[in-house]
């Protein structure tokens, strides 16, 4: 059964590392938690399930999910963060808030509050090893999430967008006079993390198959836990933190502790930010956490 | 006054106290997203008070203000580790962290919630709300807020002209979760029946959104910035489905609009200078 | 300076006017209220009670209204939020003058809003409120027209131990859903304590938490403890995620459960998995008044914009068509004026009528009710499997030869 757990730990981790990513992009580069980010993932699913029962092919949803979400974050950026750029970090995330909540209507009134389930021929097979079974969707949703984290990590670290990326967090001011523009690179990450979001809700969708309009505000709070712990400025601190937390979560559940899971999650959070605030990865910490 | 009035206005007043909680620690340039955590204890706390222990209702309150306060301040001293949105991060955990406990507490009935609590009217909600808007008022006027000021500004600066930043930022934790815990503690005999469910992010979120939109610079915006989040939703219901859209995207226009909350200090002197001129 | 005073003794005669208009108007209405969650977690039971109760609305008027009133239902919206659904009954009760409130929908709302009931001294009934004790807690004025949770499985329990010869069972709930948790961790307990059946995980309770996506762990640990069948006590919306986790697993077990299982939408689950759960109604029931019912309802919800074009009515939607015809009812017989000065009055009325109540011709069979407030009324034992509920046991909520059963 251990075994079994730890797959399944990993596979809920994968989910917790793409969100984890999504979130510490606008906040590793902007310092501000775009709470808009968990609807961004809802969206993405449903966008995911109309393309999967439209029998096109699975990279398809997965492109339209993180295309879509992109699209939206775009908005969300250009209406509730550029004009907010300079105002205390609090402003901007309350304005994403009210983004997610029309987010949330939107999909409320589009396809009802009911769960919107995946038809069984979607469901996908599974594999054996032994004692442990592993479904082909846990086995594409693992993989999914390694590539885009490889992916992530290139273009932060070896691109020029990257350079421009990290240029900007260090410092905006100093980054413009070096030629970057400011609100260009925002806008970049912005889209980065709803593609992100968008990627992981197609995932999320069609391994678990079945979505509604509030999917994304549990998971959501449990990643910021999980950006927090795998480092706001690392991008691998997530792929490492989120199956730790995962597996966390599977482990307290099948030791018979399901009812203080959350507890156990969040008082890890607390504890990594008061003895290790830079993340488990190192990298600038929570002494320099920006004024709100 | 109708009912139906009334009962909205003990909804303001609670949620100002919810607001002040998070304007007093604000003060110090700490964001705290755990609020309903305190909100939770004091509720609780209060209500298991007069219920079981059939302590009279002022008693209860000012013992679940206490010791919410002493909880407070014990979360303030590691919470000295961090600044900023990781502050805020942890708070996040903090109240996440209360309303799991209250979740899995039997005596206060779990899941299934506890009730026993005799309703209080809105008078009662509202004479508790006037005291304390009395004390932020005087404490605005006073040196601790300019200690706090200058620990919101600049934190290094304020510890080098000799400043104790230390006790200035615990003392506001401390002060937060006891205001905090009030508001519970009236929520609980208003609404007669509580459950964990009652305090969660959502709650806390209430209450930085009711700061930050009346207005973060003075603590009567707290007030304005209740009164807009309860009563809004009741003037959209025109709108049936699209309800909380247009609530998400007046709450995005007034953001936009006044960035500094709807009230500050400059349209409170042009308020009272016109008053004083008619 | 005359003319600011003449300007005042003209608007108080306006006022004055105006008053005597709408008092008349008064007269010729009766007004119900309802309050119904149409936006947030369940905006898809207000949304589509609301047109159950406006096609009601038309049917009483076209009928004649009440005593030669016109029938005036006044739905309010609390957003799943209990404290709109209290002031949501302030409203309707202190402004709108209603004679008798149908809901709140949820037990979490009504536990705020019954109370306030009390102290209006009106009418407000549940329509699908099924925690333990919530109407007992606040009467008299407070009614649920839904059956206790700890009846219904006295009817459940046994059938499904029969059916698929039970000696083991898992239980699984929601913990953070009022209903469930109590349904998980005290109602069903006892009653497999009483029906022989050993609980594999008595000692270490396994729950999930409402809007949780992943139960894998959950799952597969119920599997290693292999009982017979799973108790899995959550509202249908969340069931989904861990009926779909046992298919996923390959842990085809036949599952039990509570009135909150009930929906079209838990068949599309897991077909092949056998749910057994009780209710009073359900879209595909047969005869009665329960047929007209659905065919008249469904294609005015499909038709409705806010609501997938799917959508079958809910038991929630019989049981709120149901309340509002037993206020009609209870206005009709009563005498219920429907004028201000009778307001008191007329509240009175409905509730010594509910009271009384024998013999309602409700949708799935006659309803009275009990000293706590809920229903005594049929309801049958229903087996889900391969996309359709079938009726395996009928029964009723009070001892046999009731009236109403």
């Amino acid at each position: 059964m251990l075994l079994q757990q730890l797959v399944n730990g990993v596979t809920l981790g994968a989910v917790y590392t793409l969100l984890a990513l999504s979130f510490s992009i606008v906040m590793g580069i902007l310092g501000i938690l775009n709470l808009a980010i968990a609807e961004l993932f809802m969206i993405g699913g449903y966008l995911g399930f109309a393309v999967i029962t439209a029998h096109l092919s699975l990279p398809v949803a997965v492109a339209a999910g993180m295309a879509g979400a992109a699209a939206i974050s775009a908005v969300i950026e250009k209406i509730g963060y550029e004009p907010l750029r300079d105002a205390p970090l609090v402003t901007p995330m309350l304005s994403t808030l009210g983004f997610s909540i029309i987010l949330q209507n939107i999909a409320t009134n589009m396809w009802g509050s009911d769960p919107l389930q995946l038809p069984d021929e979607f469901l996908g097979g599974r594999i054996a090893l032994g004692p442990v079974s592993i479904g082909e969707l846990q086995l594409i949703v693992i993989g999914v999430t390694i590539v885009l984290v490889a992916v992530m990590a290139y273009i932060v670290q070896r691109t020029s967008m990257g350079r421009a990326l990290r240029a900007v967090a260090e410092n905006r001011d100093v980054a413009r006079l070096l030629g970057v523009s400011g609100s260009r690179i925002t806008l970049t990450a912005f889209m980065m993390s709803g593609a992100l979001a968008g990627a992981a809700g197609v995932l999320i969708a069609i391994h678990y198959a079945a979505i509604t309009p509030y999917v994304g505000v549990e998971i959501g709070l449990k990643a910021i836990a999980v950006m927090v712990i795998g480092g706001t400025s690392r991008i691998w601190g997530a792929l490492l933190a989120g199956p730790l937390i995962g597996i966390a979560e599977v482990l307290t559940v099948a030791y018979g502790g399901s009812q203080i899971r959350d507890f156990v999650v969040y008082g890890f959070m607390i504890a990594i930010l008061l003895f290790r605030p830079q993340g488990l990865l190192g990298g600038s910490g929570a002494d320099q956490g920006q004024r709100v | 006054m109708s009912t139906y009035t009334a009962s909205l206005l003990a909804d303001v007043g609670i949620l100002t106290l919810g607001a002040l909680s998070v304007y007093v620690i604000l003060a110090t340039g700490q964001l705290s997203l755990g609020n309903a955590g305190f909100m939770a204890i004091g509720a609780y706390l209060a209500s298991y008070l007069t219920v079981v222990a059939g302590v009279p209702l002022t008693s209860a309150l000012v013992i679940a203000a206490l010791c919410s306060g002493i909880i407070g301040v014990m979360i303030g001293f590691p919470a000295l580790r961090l600044k900023g949105i990781f502050l805020a991060m942890a708070t996040l955990g903090f109240g996440e962290m209360i309303r799991s406990l209250f979740l899995n507490l039997e005596i206060t009935g779990g899941a299934g919630g506890f009730h026993g609590m005799a309703h209080v009217s809105v008078t009662y909600v509202w004479i508790w709300v006037g005291l304390i808007l009395v004390l932020v008022w005087l404490m605005e006027s006073s040196r601790a807020w300019l200690e706090m000021r200058a620990v919101a500004d600049d934190e290094t600066a304020a510890n080098l002209i000799g400043l104790n930043t230390t006790m200035t930022k615990i003392g506001a934790f401390g002060m937060s979760a006891a205001v905090a815990a009030v508001s519970g503690g009236l929520f609980a005999h208003h609404h007669v029946y509580i459950e964990p469910g009652n305090f969660g992010f959502e709650r806390s979120i209430d209450f930085v959104l009711a700061v930050i939109l009346g207005g973060s610079t003075i603590g009567a915006g707290s007030l304005v910035g209740a009164a807009l989040l309860v009563l809004l939703p009741e003037q959209l219901r025109a709108l049936d489905d699209w309800r909380p859209a247009a609530f998400g995207a007046l709450l995005i226009i007034v953001l936009l609009i006044r960035r500094q909350g709807i009230l500050d200090r400059s349209l409170l002197r042009r308020f009272t200078f016109r008053k004083q001129a008619a | 300076m005359n003319s600011p005073r003449n300007k005042w003794s003209v608007l108080l005669a306006a006022a004055i006017l105006q008053i005597a208009v709408a008092g008349s108007v008064q007269a010729q209405t009766v007004a119900i209220g309802a309050i119904v969650p149409s936006s947030g977690p369940f905006a898809e039971w207000g949304r589509s009670n609301t047109v159950t109760l406006k096609m009601l609305e038309q049917e009483v008027n076209k009928a004649g209204g009440i005593n030669g009133a016109k029938l005036k239902v006044i739905i309010l919206d609390d957003a799943t939020k209990p404290a709109q659904a209290a002031s949501s009954l302030r409203k309707l009760a202190g402004d709108e003058k209603v004679i008798a409130v149908a809901g709140p929908l949820t037990s979490s709302a009504a536990e705020v809003t019954f109370p306030v009931a009390n102290e209006m001294k009106v009418v407000s009934m549940s329509q699908a409120s099924s925690k333990p004790g919530v109407a007992k807690a606040n009467r008299p004025w407070a009614f649920r027209n839904t059956i206790d949770e700890s009846i219904l499985a006295k009817s459940t329990v046994p059938y499904y131990k029969k059916t698929f010869d039970i000696k083991t069972v898992a239980i699984i709930f929601d913990a953070k859903d009022a209903t469930a948790a109590t349904v998980g961790t005290k109602i069903m307990p006892a009653m497999m304590k009483d029906n022989g059946i050993a609980i594999v995980n008595e000692t270490d309770p396994l729950s999930f938490n409402t809007g949780d996506l992943d139960v894998s762990a959950q799952v597969t640990k119920m599997k290693s403890l292999n009982p017979d069948g799973v108790v899995l006590s959550a509202d249908y919306s969340q069931a989904v995620t861990v009926l779909r986790e046992m298919k996923r697993q390959g842990f085809i077990k036949p599952v039990v459960g509570a009135t909150q299982l009930i929906s079209s939408a838990i068949l599309k689950a897991a077909p092949e998995l056998p749910i057994v759960a009780p209710a009073t109604f359900y879209a595909s029931m047969t005869g009665g008044l329960a047929a007209p019912f659905v065919a008249e309802l469904q294609p005015m919800l499909r038709k409705e914009s806010g609501l997938p074009a799917e959508i079958e009515p809910s038991m929630y939607d019989a049981n709120i068509y149901e309340i509002v015809s037993m206020y009609v009812e209870a206005a009709k017989k009563s005498g219920v004026t429907g004028k201000p000065e009778d307001l008191e009055a007329d509240r009175t009325k409905v509730r010594d009528y509910l009271v009384k109540l024998d013999n309602f011709k409700g949708l799935g069979g006659p309803i009275s009710f009990n000293d706590d407030g809920d229903a005594i009324k049929a309801f049958y034992v229903l087996q889900g499997q391969n996309g359709a509920w079938t009726t395996k046991v009928q029964g009723c909520s009070s001892v046999p030869g009731h009236p109403a059963c």
